[in-house]
């Protein structure tokens, strides 16, 4: 076709349909879609409410110090220099959430004080002329519900020279016009700012400081050091301010967990191993807290979207409006069977019967069941929050996250695990004064029920107190204070022998007190923490696949094209292919894989500058056919395959070499 | 000439300015002609625009100040001139100049045509002064030699500029009269500044306790101990960095507070300075108060006297590099370090560093005898001069291909720790991240997706090792040449 420029393609026509696998069940599988999706949007409205709420309360102490900060006069003035006012805001390095950061700081400068609220953001400034255009754009756009603005305008544009539009007295316009106190800008990610334009805007605000009061924020993602080597020591001088810092990333994502994870009231909860990934994702890779709401609305849409037993969530579901099928889909759950199988051994043969065959009877169990299993779990996470707050009033010296017991309890493991032993042995060595701190600590806890009578304890230490006449704490027999090591010498050997110091009757009743006080958290935990995994219906109520989180968020691009590349029968799932794989990796070159897969996995045996003409020799002795004819073909083939690996960046021609190609990415990187 | 009350007045408001009042009121009066350019010449700090200002406003002749540093272009300037010069103009007259004409102005020329409109039917002399037009940002090339002939062109008008440096070059005139504002002398800084002292007590003793430490009394021994403090200041600081006067200030009053806290605190007498001195001598032996910070450091001061009351000697801190407050992600930590690493290593030396396999041993031995090896070794050894060599850490970062840096990254984590990374696009979610924080910047052109791409590291030694010390990495060890102190 070399004569033509450009034809008209036309595929050959073939007589089969399409290979592509079509739905011929006619019922519609998603018929409580909608239902179901109304109850997502409840829930998650609930826990989206949670976040904002603990986002909020993180940096609210912050948002006041800075609202205050701008507020306050600006000082200096008994030594005669004026200095911008200046805040760095060291929002850490989690980028993703500095804008909703600066947006929230925004709301608060704007309802709270009678100032004007700048962002500059770095793309939208790449050089003075547009910083300040965006700034005067910014600040004026605010009034244009003034009425007699238009008319101010007209007038100076009729008449008298131009004011440009990068010219800041469009900005001293509008203060004669508005009086505002402060006009704070705010830069948002100042790392990315050139250094020259920051120094050149800060000299620019200094010689109007006089007529416009400017307040500057600085977004800082690394350190207030690191900002200050960038600015010149002129620019320097020009600054005065404070530092704030923003509650920490990693400490705002723990609570974020306890507040919608491991909390008392969730309907739906995420699973231990779906709950350690986006845990550890965000410890090692991202700290970001958008992200881990953005995983655990993706999570609640995957189970309400892909469960269609999830319906059971609903509070005030009826029989009624329950198709059939969600029934008999309940009646497949491995919870159910082994549930069932559980009612055969103890020959309840009457109710299992019952339960497959009556629909009704069926929908009303499980709808208890989804009723108790909800108390069952917040059950478990009451005990985990009592556990770390015990924890905390033993001062243990371990410090285990909430998040950490949590994923522990939830899988189950936490029952006889050495944490929960090494904790109920630190209760039983606890001296009264530590005691009363406990207690205090549980009593604090008003939301979570524990079985164990508070104040009852607290009553009899009172009174054990009460009685005794010196200051010293109280202790119990098994506290190691009271044991004391003899060193005796028989006969040139040493022996070594423990002796119990004599405990005082206050100190027996003491231990006593506490032995019950072991005992009743020792049976209340036992009792909570079971393994939620076992539990009835535990597919209804927890959401534990980690596949769908993952790649969603956490694709891997560059394996996907690898493996497609190094193994292609993985994606063409083709019968030619897998017979060559089969026999193993020897044979995983074959003429029957696409070219450019052909070409990639020679690519991977050679060193870093590739010889072409090898390259094809080897090419042609895997595909190429017998007889010359075929060359062509093998040919074009071989420059497809080549050029497509260059366009996906694999291949680049070499300048030190003729003839070679330079190879750009290595596999597993 | 001014009637000399006036010039007293000034003289006394400007110390130490004598000559260039007198010249500037000579040059400037409303009855002598004055020049037609005058260049007012002299460093930052040296009270060039506020003497102008003064005897411009002294004796009372029009003029108008047009701010350099407010304009951001040539045209910007030129805009502002008219504009500024038909607000003055309007002020003077009290009278509204019709605008209508004066709607643009695009070039100098123009300028020109609209400066002749304005001064045409008048008599008085109007003075325009270019405040720091040679840092004019976007200034066109003839900027300066056509506004030197200016006051040719235009009659009336008299063209002042303050600049920095003298530029008898730039303004292609000949014989243009400069006036120089030379930098302040020990004796004047100190002069000027100890017009106004800070006062030692910031809230007054208390009356009852002391009754006869009056007001008067205390402004006494504030002067007094302020004269004697800027003194010293200037010969063990200021002399050496920061001669001008806002800087001699500024490090001055940042250890004023800190220096009179004995005196506040009770412990020493107002006027026991010698003692003061040697009390609080660490003060003065650090560089602390040199720098410009934003947030002031005033704990720093504290910690150093503690230390200096306790022990006698000022200790040597390293300076203090606040890593922590960078709370990163863990793989954050080694991909930093993998990019130093990168940056620093030469390519060829990757082999012997961070493979694992048989071969390395032998890899590394030929890598021992290339003169780039360590310059620790080679400056220990007897011909060390021969082989002299800076330190690697002290040059600039060479760029690195993208997976180089990952290849290494993955050498460093599982090294550290079992199990491999998997291949996941956060990997280069971080990669963009640390770019937009300016840790990785990239160097050359060449398509973030596309192999040629090619970074580099622009962060230092320093914190690169605190970052090590943090995930248990010593970095120094991995570094081609080692690292000494």
């Amino acid at each position: 076709m070399e004569h033509e420029r450009c034809y008209i393609y036309t595929p050959p026509q073939s007589e089969e349909r399409a290979a592509k696998r079509r739905r011929t069940d006619s019922s519609n599988h998603q018929a409580q879609l909608s239902a179901r999706l109304d109850i997502y949007r409840e829930l998650w409205a609930q826990q989206e409410e949670r976040i904002h709420a603990t986002l909020e309360e993180a940096d609210r102490s912050t948002l006041e110090n800075i609202v205050n900060f701008i507020s306050s006069p600006s000082r200096n003035h008994d030594q005669g220099l004026t200095c911008i006012l200046t805040g760095l805001i060291i929002a850490g390095p989690s980028i993703a959430s500095h804008g909703p950061f600066f947006d929230r700081l925004g709301r608060k400068i704007r309802n709270e004080t009678n100032s004007a609220y700048i962002l500059l953001t770095s793309g939208e400034c790449p050089n003075l002329k547009s910083l300040l255009k965006n700034l005067i754009k910014k600040v004026t756009s605010r009034t244009e519900d003034d009425d007699d603005d238009d008319i101010a305008q007209g007038v100076s544009s009729r008449r008298g020279p131009k004011v440009l539009d990068f010219d800041l007295q469009h900005v001293q316009e509008w203060q004669t016009r508005n009086h505002v106190e402060k006009i704070v800008v705010a830069v948002q990610d100042s790392e990315a700012f050139d250094a020259g334009l920051l120094a050149e805007v800060i000299d620019l605000f200094h010689s109007w400081l006089d007529r416009l009061p400017f307040v500057l924020l600085f977004g800082i993602a690394t350190s207030a050091e690191s900002f200050e080597d960038r600015l010149s020591g002129r620019a320097l001088r020009y600054l005065e301010g404070e530092k704030f810092n923003v509650t920490q990333t990693d400490k705002v994502i723990e609570t974020l967990f306890g507040a919608t994870v491991a909390s008392t009231d969730v309907p739906l909860r995420i699973g231990p191993n779906l709950s350690r990934r986006m845990l550890d994702r965000q410890k090692d890779y991202v700290q970001n807290v958008q992200d881990l709401s953005d995983g655990l609305k993706y999570a609640y849409m995957s189970h309400f979207y892909a469960n269609c037993t999830s319906i059971f969530l609903k509070k005030d579901i009826t029989f009624k409006e329950l198709p059939k099928e969600v029934l008999e889909a309940v009646r497949n759950l491995p919870s159910f069977r082994k549930w069932v199988e559980l009612l055969l051994d103890s020959r309840k043969t009457q109710e299992v019967r019952k339960l497959l065959d009556s629909d009704e009877h069926l929908f009303e169990t499980v709808k208890a069941n989804v009723i108790s299993g909800q108390e069952v779990l917040a059950a478990v996470t009451a005990a985990v929050i009592v556990l770390v707050r015990l924890r905390e009033a033993l001062q243990m010296t371990s410090q285990v996250p909430l998040s950490s017991i949590w994923i522990r309890a939830a899988s189950g493991e936490l029952a006889e695990s050495p944490l929960l032993r090494e904790t109920m042995l630190s209760i039983k060595k606890v001296s009264s004064d530590k005691l009363g701190q406990v207690l205090a600590s549980f009593k604090a806890a008003e939301s979570i029920y524990l079985p164990v009578d508070i104040s009852a304890f607290q009553n009899a230490l009172e009174d054990l107190l009460k009685q005794k006449t010196d200051s010293t704490p109280l202790r119990t027999q098994d506290d190691v204070r009271t044991n004391s090591l003899r060193t005796t010498v028989v006969a040139q050997k040493v022996e070594l022998s423990k002796h119990k110091a004599a405990l005082s009757e206050q100190d027996k009743l003491y231990s006593e007190l506490i032995a019950r006080l072991h005992d009743d958290l020792e049976n209340y935990f036992n009792g909570t923490f079971i393994d939620p995994k076992e539990l009835f219906l535990s597919e209804i109520l927890i959401y534990d696949l980690r596949s769908p989180l993952t790649e969603v968020f956490q694709p891997k691009p560059r394996f996907a094209i690898e493996r497609a590349l190094g193994s292609p029968h993985d994606y063409l799932g083709c019968d030619c292919c897998s017979a060559a794989g089969d026999k193993g990796a020897e044979a995983a070159l074959s003429a029957t894989q696409p070219a450019t897969a052909i070409l990639y996995q020679l690519y991977l045996e050679s060193g870093s500058l590739i010889n072409v003409a090898d390259l094809w020799a080897a090419f042609n002795a895997i595909t190429g056919e017998e007889g010359e004819d075929n060359d062509h073909k093998t040919m074009a083939l071989f420059q497809r395959a080549l050029a497509e690996l260059r366009y996906l960046g694999f291949v680049k021609p070499s300048r030190k070499k003729t003839d070679h190609v330079t190879k750009m990415l290595w596999k597993g990187l | 000439m001014l009637p000399d009350e006036l010039l007293e007045q000034l003289q006394t408001s400007f110390p130490c300015r004598e000559l260039q009042i007198r010249q500037l009121s000579a040059l400037y009066s409303a009855r002598l002609p004055s020049p037609s350019l005058l260049t007012v010449y002299g460093l930052e700090a040296t009270g060039k625009t506020s003497i102008v200002r003064g005897v411009l406003r002294a004796n009372s002749i029009q003029h108008c100040i047009v701010n350099s540093r407010e304009c951001i272009t040539g045209r910007h300037l030129l805009e502002r001139t008219v504009a500024s010069c038909l607000d003055a103009l309007d002020q003077y007259d009290d009278a509204e100049i019709d605008r209508k004409p004066y709607a643009r102005c695009e070039n100098i020329s123009a300028l020109v045509v609209h400066l002749q409109r304005m001064m045409e039917e008048r008599t008085e002399k109007f003075v325009l002064v270019f405040d720091g037009i040679d840092r004019q940002r976007e200034a066109p090339p003839t900027l300066l030699p056509s506004l030197a002939r200016f006051g040719e062109m235009i009659p009336h008008l008299s063209i002042l500029l303050i600049t920095r440096f003298p530029l008898p070059l730039a303004l292609h005139s000949p014989g243009a009269p400069h006036l120089p504002f030379p930098p302040y002398t020990r004796a004047e800084s100190i002069h000027i500044l100890s017009q106004s002292p800070p006062k030692i007590f910031l809230t007054p003793p208390d009356p009852e306790k002391f009754p006869d430490y009056t007001a008067d009394l205390a402004a006494e021994d504030d002067a007094w101990l302020w004269g004697r403090f800027l003194g010293t200041v200037w010969d063990t600081m200021s002399k050496h960095v920061g001669r001008d006067l806002v800087s001699f200030r500024t490090t001055a009053l940042r250890m004023w507070r800190p220096f009179v806290t004995p005196v506040v605190a009770g412990e020493l007498g107002t006027r026991h300075f010698v003692r003061l001195m040697v009390r609080q001598r660490s003060l003065f032996q650090g560089e602390e108060p040199l720098l410009n910070r934003v947030v002031p450091k005033e704990s720093r001061f504290k910690e150093n006297i503690k230390d200096t009351l306790a022990v006698g000697t000022v200790k040597k801190k390293p300076l203090h590099l606040d890593t922590d407050i960078l709370s990163l992600p863990h793989y954050t930590h080694y991909l930093l370090i993998a990019a130093y690493l990168a940056s620093y290593n030469p390519a060829r030396t990757d082999s012997t560093y961070f493979m694992t396999h048989a071969d390395g041993r032998k890899n590394r031995r030929r890598v021992k005898n290339t003169p780039l090896s360590s310059s620790v070794s080679l400056s220990k050894s007897k011909n060390a001069k021969n082989h002299r060599r800076i330190p690697r850490h002290l040059l600039t970062p060479s760029p690195f291909p993208l997976d180089r840096l990952f290849a290494i990254f993955r050498s460093l984590v599982e090294g550290e720790r079992e199990g491999s990374v998997p291949q996941t696009g956060d990997l280069l979610g971080m990669v963009r991240t640390l770019a937009s924080l300016r840790l990785l910047v990239r160097a050359g052109v060449g398509g973030e997706v596309e192999g040629g791409g090619k970074w580099r590291v622009a962060f230092g030694w320093e914190w690169v090792r605190g970052i090590g010390r943090g995930v248990g990495v010593e970095v120094g060890e991995w570094l081609v040449g080692g690292v000494d102190g």
